[in-house]
């Protein structure tokens, strides 16, 4: 019996023993084929998919070698179905290209007739196909690039595009590194990328997800089209790309519901672009208007589903995806890999954690016990309006306040979806609060006097949830959120990760009715960082008001 | 005659002889004859001849259809000749498409010499009793032709195949082929083909294209109106052309023949091409033994866990037998996806449970499939008996999981299409007309193929020829035609697969190579000791994490599992185990009765790691709310408003028949019921009023239920042949039996010259005189059916109207009433 840190289960699970001596090595054979899937203290746990196994097809790996990594590390017996299975399914990366012909443009070529003749039966895709070119290859319109593999992804004959990118309009961009450096991850992921061609970069919050798109921007060294949630996000972008490379000011154009600038380097949200009149949407055509080398897409795993189609008609530009969570509760994420490209890189937070990069966090769930009267009241309400009672009892609101005051004279955010919720939070605290209708002005003056330090105490609703900037933010409180949302708790925590000038860490309180679906909700939100290797520790209300 | 030679040969075979003859021809002696003109006249019979050539391999039983061909005795020089020239490496002479068999290398077999191949097949043949004779005359055993039609391929003499055509016609046929020679039609006719070269190469392009079609069998085609009367001159087809000149005989309305002097012209005095003297060369990857031997150890060990699985849920939540016998599709479907199976693979895992004896149908009137007391027994032994248990009822069953799924006509279609059914394989089972074209369900006794047992030993013995290799299907299958040609089509290539998928689920083999322990499991070894050491060490602890998942890094401890299995839903299997802790799952271990407080130091002991806190605060949370409100049932309750008379009567030694229980100082439940209640009440003297009810505590605990019973023992195939003490005992029965036959027909002196009848003081007198003498003695005995029967005895003693003796017949002693002895001779 071999005595190896990997366990292979028969459902393409790996188990990783985190503490074996040969842990590190294992995980280095099999990351370019699993993904992770969770990662708590003792046992990894990594996932074999198709996409995953194509994925590390196209970087070369074959299926010798990942069956090598997985009996060599195995200490069982691997089940041979699996190892059947796996050479199987890589086998089916590359039957079918996507290729440049200088005559007939894109064509699908396959190596396997039979192949291409199943494939030319589906009617998902024969509409995307034009010409066949005899036996073995069939025209493909260009603007279907996208669709086409995505669909043929589907039907589990997935296509290596070898057709290449168009280069985009040349536009020089260069990283200043002066009194800073590109950190060895970053500049791993950026180099991931480009070499990839296109894809996703996750990195934890916090970890500077900004550089590697700007990293990127100076491999690209052309005209880049960035894409981001909002507006103050959109600032921060150029704020950082002023700082951190060669671009100056007039060359980074804003393009947001106030303006409408078209430069070298374009900055826009989501919500302009997916901003309808009459039922048209308005701005596509900023797509075309520049010949854009780059398109960088910001937070990518809230990409709203007409940007996807949009996107699914840019496969000949090259695309980068960040983000820090790539799990979405609709499930799309394989459609992100498929359109944006596959994950190029990945970090586990505490990995990141351990290295410095990040700043320690504790996560402390805080259960509250309603009075009798609110458990009456909770037994009462309507079942649509349960959540809302629950997670804005008044026996949270002083267990909040107690808590802000346990950390007087450390910058504190207090986060919550219901502004009801949030105003009171701001009157008692004596704090400004920022919620969807707060002018951009006032917001950025308001998070510029937090991070001065003028102001200790922020309450803010979901609008700060992404891509603010705020290093020394140290200490977080949820008070309520959007239901079992994982990767809203991931980004508030995220609100807290960068790292503290004083080294210190952080801490991420979230505030939770005892017995009620608020703690039901509060469970499922915890999953992903739980499986990130966040320990949530528990404490009682009655702690914090007793002040230990 | 042909059969009193045999007979005499099989007389003049050794004890030795006799012994093997029986052993590798079992059914010669179920039940054993009376003497050895049975076991010859037996040894004749279609159906065992039938059966023995079905173990032959390619090569013997082309030895067997060259002596067939033949007209009568050969020599074995002859013999020699005749199979040297058939070898797979012979150039053929006429044949140019006479291409060896795939995968067979002509280049190792060039100029190979049949002769030890020849001699090996004739001693084996010899001992089987399908060829009998001395060298310089072979022949085939009485039957033998009979039951080879067409043997090689080859039609009938040309004798035989014109026999009833009208001798007119066959004159006329003779005068066109034959001019001027003498004697019947028939004859003529015979004579001429049997040198058929000149008529042959009289005949057109296209005539001779149908022949050489032929030539190689099968011998037969189909023509519209065969019966066509024709002459040489007038033929218009080429089929013409081959009827007018005998060349193809008519044998029914529709379809002609090739007559065997034809046919073996054409094949140019061969009996057969591309004969190979030994089985062609198996072909696939080779395999590394450790590896292999670790990965069919892996699966064994899952495939045991599976099974226990499958007992351990039907135990709580047993499926239905459905009103045919047999599993519901849907329960299939259900089971499989709670073993996280494919369903051939939970279907293969239910059949061998329950060929197993470890579950049963039971409980009820409609009946369920539930676990069986055996499956309690099999429960506690180790892992590798365990699994022992389990291989080596997949080897022996006679059912056949793999069907499943299949709609019933096809299946009996595939029996009925099979190339040569043997008597295992027809009629199979019975089916009734409403049963038709339904899928076959697991369970169900339509699963059930007699030939499935030999197939998979059959296959398993091509693994074991060849260690360490994972040969491809194709390959296995043309071994199997090799050494079993007449034991094909349809079902047995399926079944043959099926042992080949079956064997790499079970875990006999590993990456498709016969694994060490399975090797054991077939040659009869000891297979728990070789793959006990390959098994995962259970482990006694697990790992717990903050995410409320526990992993366990090995197969836990038995008690270890059902506490683990308990407390927690099982995320993922495999080498280890995935565990996740939720509210749902915390619950059902504190409804079966354990406290939070026992589930937390529970968890502790068996943890490698501190318990996380989020985990111990899920089972206090689960436990705080847990049971704080309860329900129950009583049947009647009493009320008082007054505390101490309850107490009265609590107190009383005559109520404890009620079964009182007091919820609060001023209520009592009861499960008697209400007017039993008020009676005894006022039995002990009180006046109590009938009301109406209400409530007590009991634990609910989920039951494990068993079927009554032990499961139906399933009589099993024997995996090794014959026992040879059997075959002893069945020889020496024989040659008893053989004796007594002998004797009786030329008696040796009796008192009165003739066996008397009854009792009479002669028998008695014979026998008190050869026990006297210690002498074997002839009787004649009504058994208790009135049949007649005779026995050789050396008789012991005789008391009480009985002689107890030795019976030689039977190899046992027996007591035999002494009014039912006709009679006594000397032996």
């Amino acid at each position: 019996m071999s005595d190896g840190p990997l366990i292979v289960q028969s459902d393409k699970t790996l188990l990783l023993e985190v503490d074996h001596e040969r842990a590190d090595e294992c995980r280095k054979a099999i990351a370019p084929f699993a993904e992770l899937e969770r990662a708590p203290e003792h046992v990894h746990t990594y996932r074999v998919t198709p996409l995953a196994l194509w994925n590390a097809r196209a970087a070369g790996h074959d299926a010798e070698q990942v069956i090598d990594a997985l009996i060599g590390f195995s200490r069982y017996p691997v089940p041979h179905a699996l190892l059947v299975d796996i050479a199987e399914t890589m086998a089916r990366y590359g039957r079918l290209r996507l290729e440049k012909d200088p005559v007939n443009g894109l064509v699908l070529t396959s190596t396997d007739r039979a192949v291409l003749e199943e494939v030319l039966r589906s009617k998902k895709i024969q509409p995307m196909l034009g010409e066949r070119l005899g036996a073995d290859s069939v025209v493909v319109h260009p603007s279907d690039r996208g669709n086409v593999k995505q669909a043929l992804l589907k039907l589990g004959w997935p296509a290596e595009d070898l057709a290449g990118y168009v280069d985009g309009e040349h536009h020089p961009i260069k990283l200043l590194e002066e009194g800073w450096g590109l950190r060895p991850y970053q500049r791993e992921a950026a180099d991931a990328f480009w070499n990839g061609g296109s894809g996703v970069v996750v990195l934890p919050c916090g970890a500077g997800k900004t550089i590697v798109g700007a990293a990127a921007m100076a491999h690209a060294q052309a005209t880049t089209l960035i894409l981001v949630t909002n507006t103050v996000s959109a600032h921060q972008w150029k704020t950082e790309l002023i700082k951190r490379t060669s671009l100056t000011e007039d060359e980074i154009g804003e393009y947001s519901g106030s303006k409408k600038e078209i430069r070298p380097v374009t900055i826009a949200t989501y919500q302009v672009m997916t901003t309808r009149r009459k039922g048209v949407y308005s701005h596509l055509e900023l797509f075309d208007a520049r010949d854009w080398g780059l398109i960088v897409y910001d937070e990518v795993h809230l990409l709203p589903a007409p940007i996807f189609r949009m996107t699914a008609d840019l496969q000949a530009r090259r695309r980068v995806g960040l983000t820090a969570t790539l799990v979405r509760e609709d499930g799309r994420e394989g459609d992100v890999f498929s359109l944006i490209g596959p994950k190029r890189y990945d970090a586990p937070w505490k990995e990141m954690e351990n290295q410095g990069w990040i700043a320690p966090a504790d996560c402390v769930e805080v259960r509250v016990t309603l009075t009798d009267e609110e458990r009456l009241a909770y037994a009462m309400a309507e079942s649509e309006e349960r959540y809302r009672f629950c997670a804005t009892t008044p026996s949270k609101t002083q267990v909040t306040e107690a808590l802000v005051r346990r950390h007087l004279g450390e910058q504190v955010l207090v986060i919550g979806q219901y502004i009801d919720q949030l105003d009171e939070l701001g009157e008692h605290l004596n704090a400004p609060v920022i919620k969807g209708e707060t002018r951009v002005k006032e917001r950025e003056r308001l998070y510029q006097a937090f991070r001065d330090k003028e102001i200790q105490v922020l309450v803010v609703s979901k609008v700060a949830n992404f891509s603010i900037d705020l290093p020394e933010a140290a200490i977080a409180i949820q008070v309520s959120g959007t239901f079992g949302s994982r990767q809203e708790e991931a980004q508030r925590l995220g609100r807290v990760l960068r790292p503290k000038a004083d080294g210190g860490g952080a801490r991420f309180y979230t505030v939770v009715s005892r017995d009620t679906v608020d703690q039901e909700f509060a469970a499922h939100r915890q999953r992903f960082l739980a499986e990130q290797g966040y320990a949530y520790q528990i404490i009682d209300a009655d702690d914090v008001h007793g002040g230990v | 005659m042909a059969t009193m030679e045999f007979t005499e040969w099989i007389r003049g075979r050794t004890d030795e002889q006799l012994r093997a003859l029986v052993s590798a021809r079992p059914e010669l002696i179920t039940p054993v004859p009376a003497h050895l003109e049975g076991l010859a006249s037996r040894a004749g019979s279609p159906s065992a001849v039938a059966r023995v050539l079905d173990r032959l391999d390619r090569f013997t039983l082309a030895v067997v259809e060259t002596l067939a061909v033949q007209d009568g005795p050969v020599s074995k020089g002859r013999l020699h000749e005749l199979i040297r020239a058939a070898l797979a490496d012979q150039a053929a002479p006429t044949e140019a498409d006479a291409a060896a068999p795939a995968g067979a290398d002509p280049a190792a077999l060039a100029g190979s010499d049949p002769e030890p191949a020849l001699s090996a097949a004739l001693g084996r043949l010899g001992e089987l009793a399908l060829v009998y004779g001395t060298d310089d005359a072979l022949d085939l055993g009485p039957g033998v032709r009979k039951v080879l039609d067409d043997p090689a391929g080859l039609g009938p003499w040309a004798a035989d195949a014109f026999r009833h055509h009208p001798p007119e016609q066959l004159d006329e046929m003779a005068d066109d082929i034959a001019p001027g020679t003498q004697g019947s039609g028939k004859e003529r006719l015979a004579a001429a083909l049997a040198r058929p070269a000149a008529l042959v190469e009289s005949v057109s392009a296209e005539a001779r294209g149908a022949l050489d079609q032929l030539a190689w069998g099968p011998p037969t085609g189909r023509v519209p109106n065969a019966r066509r009367e024709v002459r040489v001159a007038s033929a218009r087809s080429p089929i013409e052309e081959l009827l007018a000149r005998g060349l193809l005989a008519a044998v029914g309305e529709e379809s002609v023949t090739l007559p065997r002097e034809v046919g073996l012209w054409l094949r140019g005095g061969r009996v057969h091409r591309g004969l190979l003297a030994v089985p062609p060369p198996l072909e696939g990857a080779t395999r590394d033994k450790d590896l292999a031997d670790r990965t069919a150890a892996g699966q064994a060990f899952s495939f045991v866990r599976s099974v226990e699985e499958l007992c351990e849920r039907w135990s709580v939540e047993p499926p239905g037998v459905l009103r045919t016998g047999g599993l519901g599709v849907r329960d299939l479907k259900r089971t499989a996806a709670e073993l996280d199976l494919p369903e051939w693979v939970a279907a293969l895992v239910i059949e061998v449970a329950h060929a197993a004896g470890l579950i049963a149908a039971g409980g009820g009137v409609d009946g369920e499939w539930l676990p069986t007391s055996g499956y309690d027994l099999w429960r506690v032994r180790a892992t590798a008996d365990r699994w022992v248990a389990l291989a080596t009822t997949w080897l022996h069953m006679d059912r056949v999981p793999g069907l499943v799924g299949d709609r019933s006509a096809g299946a009996r279609q595939e029996r009925a299409g099979g190339a040569m059914p043997t008597s295992g394989e027809a009629g199979a089972t019975i089916k009734r007309s409403d049963e038709r074209d339904k899928a076959l369900n697991a369970l169900h006794t339509d699963l059930r193929r007699a030939s499935a047992p030999g197939v998979r030993a059959a296959t398993l013995g091509v693994l074991a020829a060849a260690p360490g290799l994972a040969p491809e299907r194709d390959s296995v299958l043309e071994r199997l035609a090799w050494e079993q040609p007449r034991r094909r089509g349809p079902l047995r290539e399926r079944l043959t697969e099926f042992a080949l998928r079956e064997a790499e689920q079970v875990g006999v083999t590993g990456l498709g190579a016969l694994s060490a322990h399975g090797r054991e499991l077939i040659e009869g070894g000891d297979p728990a000791g070789v793959l006990a050491p390959l098994l995962p060490e259970p482990v006694d602890h697990v790992l717990l994490q903050a995410d409320l998942t526990a992993v366990a890094p090995g197969p836990l401890t038995s008690e270890l599992n059902r506490w683990m299995t308990l407390t927690a839903d099982v995320e993922s299997k495999g080498g280890a185990t995935v565990y996740r802790f939720s509210e749902g799952s915390i619950r059902r271990a504190l409804d079966a009765g354990h406290g939070g407080e026992e589930l937390v130091s529970m968890l502790t002991r068996h943890s490698a790691t501190p318990v996380p806190q989020a985990l111990s605060y899920l089972v206090t949370d689960v436990a705080r709310r847990h049971g704080r409100i309860r329900v129950g049932t009583a049947s009647a309750y009493i009320r008082c408003d007054d505390p101490a008379l309850l107490d009265q009567i609590t107190a009383d030694r005559r109520s404890t028949a009620l079964r009182l229980r007091r919820l609060a100082p001023t209520v009592i439940a009861s499960r008697s019921s209400r007017a039993a209640l008020v009676d005894s009440l006022r039995a002990m003297g009180y006046a109590p009023v009938a009301e109406s009810l209400d409530g007590d505590v009991i634990i609910s605990q989920l039951d494990s239920r068993r079927a009554e019973g032990p499961a139906p023992v399933r009589t099993l195939s024997s995996p090794n042949g014959l026992d040879p003490e059997v075959a002893a005992a069945a020889v020496r029965a024989l040659r008893a039996g053989d004796a007594a036959h002998l004797a009786r027909r030329e008696p040796v002196e009796t008192p009165s010259g003739q066996v008397p009848r009854g009792p009479a003081t002669a028998t008695i007198s014979a026998l008190q005189e050869a026990i006297k003498q210690g002498v074997r003695v002839w009787i004649g005995y009504l058994d208790s059916q009135g049949n007649a029967t005779s026995r050789i005895l050396e008789p012991a003693r005789m008391e009480g109207g009985y002689l107890t003796a030795y019976d030689e017949t039977r190899a046992a002693v027996h007591r035999f009433a002494l009014h039912r002895i006709t009679g006594v001779a000397g032996v």
